[in-house]
């Protein structure tokens, strides 16, 4: 090969590169309001964008899989987590929660929490091409209670074990369920000074009182 | 060393030795932060902050290096002085003030925020000025010759294109998706672009010098390296386009054009191994030559071997945001960029010194301890990131509790970690120690 026909390589992947990625490109840009419905893109969403970028949250957290590794993926953490828990949680992230690899406390202000909610329910609704994958062995089980729905979303595990998997900061709850009946269970969660005035256990007080059943209905069944 | 004003690449090389040395000062403290879940510092060096400072201190040890190669490498091309000396200490003054001023701000909470690109538009805007006055005191040199040989063409093409595509990090955009997609403009677009070609033509000028063999080969390999590497990297873009609210065919895309990313990287292993087998001078600068043979295989394995492994849709699906790419990107940045720029200060620092032949037990202790302890860190990471792939994505356990299953894998990461950067504290001795040896 001579030099002439090596820099005619060059050139010419270079540029047929580049023609089809600008294409790709322009088309991108055609598709990209119905994919990630941009018109739900208000000013708060802008506003929580900023806030986002503004305390650095992605170099602890991915979005869309990009970023830190340090902590959870938010690209559909409101899938999981409603809007007021996620208002309790950035307003204090250590009481709601306590385990140890802890999120700092911002001290944001309240307008900063409600405009990064804002900004991570829009997050929530990008057709990502199904990315995060729904897990293989959790779609092939029986559907859970809706007790452990709830315990999954309030994230009780960041204290408690359930079957090995949890944290060590509150009793182990694998089996709750033969010491423990379901008042007394909803007594706890309503106010847990009431059984032991030392307790650090958040409140679950702020929960529906159908919630509140079904968690105590599910944590009493665990025998 | 034939011009004076090559003398200025010691002091960028001397900037990017101590940029590097921090820079893995605060990837222990980082790392440190996965081993024990209590983070004492977590009110005043949070993890987003160590990291922040971690990576931005690689970029701009890089940066610093591959302008320092540049300075050393252009008047020998160019076969002329380097147009304006003033400007080139002007330039890296304001850069090393930039940066200073970037890694204080993050202590204090003041940040852009997205990853790589966290400093503040206003000193965005100065890494700007300094790219255009380096681009200006280059292009002026080689201007003054018109001497415009292979490796000095794909030398300044790539700087051109690495300033060109920081611009499309520096603006806010409301669709995170939109943000995203141009970022990997400068993210993607760097490494596996432009940042090729300055990597290319810097170990092109070294082989060149180190062996003697036909400029003629040497730069035809460049221009065929380059070209394939811009085929498949340019659209290769799409690797990054899976899942970030993107049209559907990036899977198929992406995937394509990244599966053969790792070709040109191949080629550049036979390339360097037949500059060696034919070379027509003894090799003097026998460290050069280790640290650049050892560059085009960590390379390969680094960037090629385990990008690949994870590049196609069926398989990042899994991988994507777990330490699986963490373990990539520790693994080929230091083979592509980091051995690089260590070949080239190996090769230029005993020119500028004036010395010949020189002790090179140090910085081959260096290079095994560094090699060997990066790829352990690229292992256990790797093991960690599957790890975390299985329970997380396919069991479905949520994230903290499988951080808790990966610990191990953390520990022997950070243990590492501590192999590495006692093999960074050597290459550091050495580097100035080549410098006393001269004076003496």
């Amino acid at each position: 090969m001579t030099i002439s026909q090596a820099k005619a390589i060059c050139i010419w992947g270079t540029v047929l590169s580049s023609v089809i990625f600008l294409a790709l490109t322009y088309d991108f840009h055609v598709k990209l309001p119905a994919q990630t419905h941009e018109e739900k893109i208000d000013a708060q969403v802008a506003a929580g964008k900023w806030v986002w970028q503004k305390y650095n949250c992605n170099d602890c957290h991915t979005i869309l899989g990009i970023g830190g590794y340090y902590a959870p993926d938010v690209t559909k953490v409101m899938s999981y987590r409603d809007a007021d828990w996620t208002k309790r949680f950035l307003g204090d992230p250590a009481a709601v929660w306590p385990a140890e690899r802890r999120m700092p406390n911002l001290h944001l202000k309240d307008q900063e929490i409600t405009d990064v909610i804002a900004f991570l329910t829009w997050v929530n609704g990008i057709d990502t091409n199904n990315w995060p994958p729904k897990p293989l062995v959790a779609t092939a089980t029986a559907a859970p209670k809706p007790g452990e729905e709830i315990f999954k979303a309030q994230g009780c595990s960041a204290c408690h074990i359930i079957g090995g998997v949890g944290g060590t900061v509150g009793p182990d709850l694998t089996k709750v369920g033969n010491r423990r009946n379901k008042k007394w269970i909803e007594e706890q969660l309503t106010d847990p000074k009431s059984h032991n005035p030392n307790s650090i256990m958040p409140s679950y007080a702020k929960l529906s009182e159908k919630d509140r059943d079904d968690l105590a209905d599910y944590l009493s069944g665990l025998k | 060393m034939k011009y004076e004003t090559q003398k200025i690449a010691y002091d960028y090389f001397l900037i990017a030795t101590l940029l590097f040395g921090l820079q893995v000062i605060f990837g222990l403290i980082t790392g440190a932060k996965y081993v024990w879940d209590h983070d004492p510092l977590i009110n005043i060096l949070p993890f987003n902050t160590s990291r922040a400072i971690h990576i931005n201190l690689l970029v701009v040890w890089l940066l610093f290096g591959f302008m320092g190669g540049t300075y050393y490498l252009v008047p020998e091309e160019a076969e002329t002085e380097i147009y304006s000396r003033k400007l080139a200490y002007f330039q890296l003054i304001l850069f090393a003030v930039i940066g200073v001023t970037a890694i204080a701000g993050y202590v204090l909470g003041w940040s852009w925020g997205m990853p790589f690109l966290e400093q503040p538009t206003i000193l965005k805007i100065g890494i700007v000025v300094v790219a255009l006055i380096f681009l200006f005191n280059i292009f002026m040199t080689m201007m003054k010759t018109r001497k415009w040989t292979v490796i000095q063409g794909v030398l300044l093409s790539g700087l051109v294109m690495l300033a060109l595509l920081f611009l499309f990090g520096i603006f806010f955009v409301k669709n995170l998706t939109t943000q995203y997609y141009y970022w990997w403009w400068v993210i993607h677009l760097w490494v596996e672009g432009a940042w090729e070609l300055v990597a290319g033509a810097i170990m092109a000028f070294v082989l060149l010098k180190l062996t003697g063999v036909d400029r003629e080969l040497v730069e035809k390999w460049l221009y065929i390296e380059v070209g394939l590497v811009l085929f498949t990297g340019i659209v290769g873009t799409g690797h990054h386009y899976y899942w970030i609210g993107t049209p559907g065919y990036w899977l198929w895309v992406g995937a394509i054009f990244s599966a053969l990313e790792p070709i040109p990287i191949l080629f550049m292993v036979i390339d360097t191994l037949r500059d060696v087998r034919e070379r027509k001078i003894e090799i003097e600068n026998k460290t050069a030559l280790y640290w650049a043979v050892g560059c085009a295989v960590m390379h390969f394995f680094g960037a090629g071997v385990w990008g690949f492994a994870h590049t196609l849709p069926q398989i990042n699906k899994w991988t994507h945001g777990t330490q699986v790419t963490a373990s990539h990107g520790h693994f080929a940045f230091f083979g592509a960029y980091a051995m690089v720029n260590l070949t080239m200060i190996y090769f230029a620092l005993p020119k500028i010194k004036g010395i010949g032949r020189f002790k090179n037990g140090l910085s081959l202790m260096a290079l095994r301890m560094m090699t060997f302890f990066m790829i352990l860190i690229a292992l256990a990471l790797g093991i960690a990131g599957i790890v975390q792939a299985y329970l997380q994505r396919v069991l479905g356990m949520d994230y903290l509790t499988t951080q808790g299953f990966m610990k191990l894998w953390y520990a022997v990461f950070w243990v590492s970690a501590w192999g590495f950067a006692s093999g960074v504290v050597l290459y550091i001795i050495d580097f100035f120690r080549i410098g006393k040896v001269a004076k003496a």
